[in-house]
């Protein structure tokens, strides 16, 4: 075989790392890894901050408290499993199919949000309390959500990410569903303001995080004017 | 997919494979079957010959340093171009921060594809291809000159299957009217 066109200085680098490497798992089983982290991290937050059950939990149906968590952490896998395929040259999925992954994430967040509150008003809002208490929420879902966070993105950058921002946004949102999907269970509140403000809040922030983790890294690789 | 081009891309796993074991001769192999073909799509994005050149061996080493993301037995094409657009892009990036532009009469040619050779003189199609919108042209070498079928086309672009034939069909389309405004509808 002809090998006279390679150029000497890359023969040169590509020589001086020939390791055997091993390809990466497949999909699957990446989804599978990070699932397994984000379970044992979330359950050890919960053991740490003591996370119970909303007490109003019975007089939700039980289509919208669990049945929801379920659909939320159904479309949490579906946004991971988008961001390790983005993760990988070659694989990386139609924009528009991510934006309408990503935007189901929110919206139906959203919808469970206001439908919870249909049914159950929940802890009222105390005057003035507003603040502390979505402080404390939002604190608890970052926590929820940032072992998913850290895996799914270890895992992403991991590969090659062509488009890191994508992939970035993608884990964030996956991460920020599944611990909403827990959290939906345990926020006593339900008054909207309270919901859509710090629960909608830390799913975008998590999901502009990944997005943000995403661009930091593509620039860190662009060739420097 | 035609068998020649089956037993090519089953001849690129084999080869990526053995890469991956560490085997230089199958590195060597993989750069002989891929050399031409992506300088020719990497000369569609720069239109320079040297930067073409750099950028393939720039998009080797990248190549080289993601070996691990491939895997078997996908298929290593849309792999190996998904990587060097990569490469490509940020090439133009950085060369926009700099703001550094190719004259006009600095252009060197661009391969023109089969379907299109007969519609117009050379010069006339170079000019024109030269004119369509890189998404347009990208997808008009990868099908027409470099045979890919749609679906690596998506795999390689990160699009759907479905967007890869309306680009590749809008492109030839859109040739096909400068061609005929240019020869008076008489193409």
């Amino acid at each position: 075989m002809s090998s006279g066109s390679l150029p000497q200085s890359l023969r040169r680098a590509v020589e001086a790392d020939l390791t055997p490497v091993r390809p990466l798992l497949p999909t699957w089983m990446r989804v599978l890894v990070a699932a397994t982290v984000a379970a044992l991290g979330l359950a050890a937050v919960a053991v740490v901050l003591q996370l119970t059950l909303r007490p109003d939990l019975h007089q939700i149906p039980r289509w919208l408290s669990w049945g929801c968590s379920a659909l939320q952490l159904a479309i949490a896998v579906l946004l991971i499993v988008m961001a390790l395929r983005e993760a990988v040259p070659g694989s990386g999925l139609p924009k528009g199919a991510a934006a309408l992954a990503a935007t189901a994430g929110v919206v139906v967040q959203v919808v469970v949000g206001i439908a919870t509150w249909v049914h159950s008003p929940g802890v009222p809002l105390l005057p003035g309390r507003g603040l502390a208490s979505g402080l404390g929420c939002a604190s608890h879902d970052a926590a929820v959500g940032a072992p998913a966070l850290i895996i799914t993105l270890w895992l992403v950058f991991r590969a090659l990410p062509v488009r890191p921002a994508l992939a970035g946004l993608l884990g964030g949102a996956g991460a920020a569903v599944g611990a909403d999907a827990f959290n939906h269970l345990v926020c006593p509140m339900s008054d909207l303001r309270h919901v859509l403000v710090w629960h909608t809040g830390v799913l975008l922030g998590l999901m502009l995080l990944g997005w943000g983790i995403g661009t930091m890294w593509e620039r860190r690789r662009s060739p420097r004017p | 997919m035609g068998a020649e081009r089956r037993a090519d891309e089953q001849r690129l796993i084999e080869l990526m494979t053995g890469y991956q074991k560490g085997n230089m001769r199958d590195f060597e192999g993989l750069y002989a079957e891929l050399e031409q073909p992506l300088l020719r799509y990497l000369w569609s994005f720069v239109r320079d010959a040297t930067t073409a050149r750099d950028l393939l061996q720039d998009a080797f080493l990248q190549i080289h340093r993601a070996r691990h993301t491939y895997t078997p037995p996908r298929p290593v094409r849309p792999w190996v171009y998904a990587i060097s657009r990569h490469a490509a892009l940020m090439h133009l990036r950085s060369r926009r921060r700099r703001k550094e532009q190719l004259a006009d009469d600095q252009l060197p040619e661009l391969p023109v594809p089969p379907e299109v050779e007969k519609l117009a003189d050379a010069a006339t199609l170079h000019r024109l291809l030269g004119g369509l919108r890189p998404q347009a042209r990208e997808v008009l070498v990868l099908h027409h000159l470099l045979g890919f079928g749609f679906e690596e086309i998506g795999q390689a672009l990160g699009i759907a299957t479905g967007t890869a034939k309306v680009r590749a069909h809008r492109a030839l389309k859109a040739l096909r009217e400068k061609i005929g405004a240019g020869t008076g509808g008489h193409s």
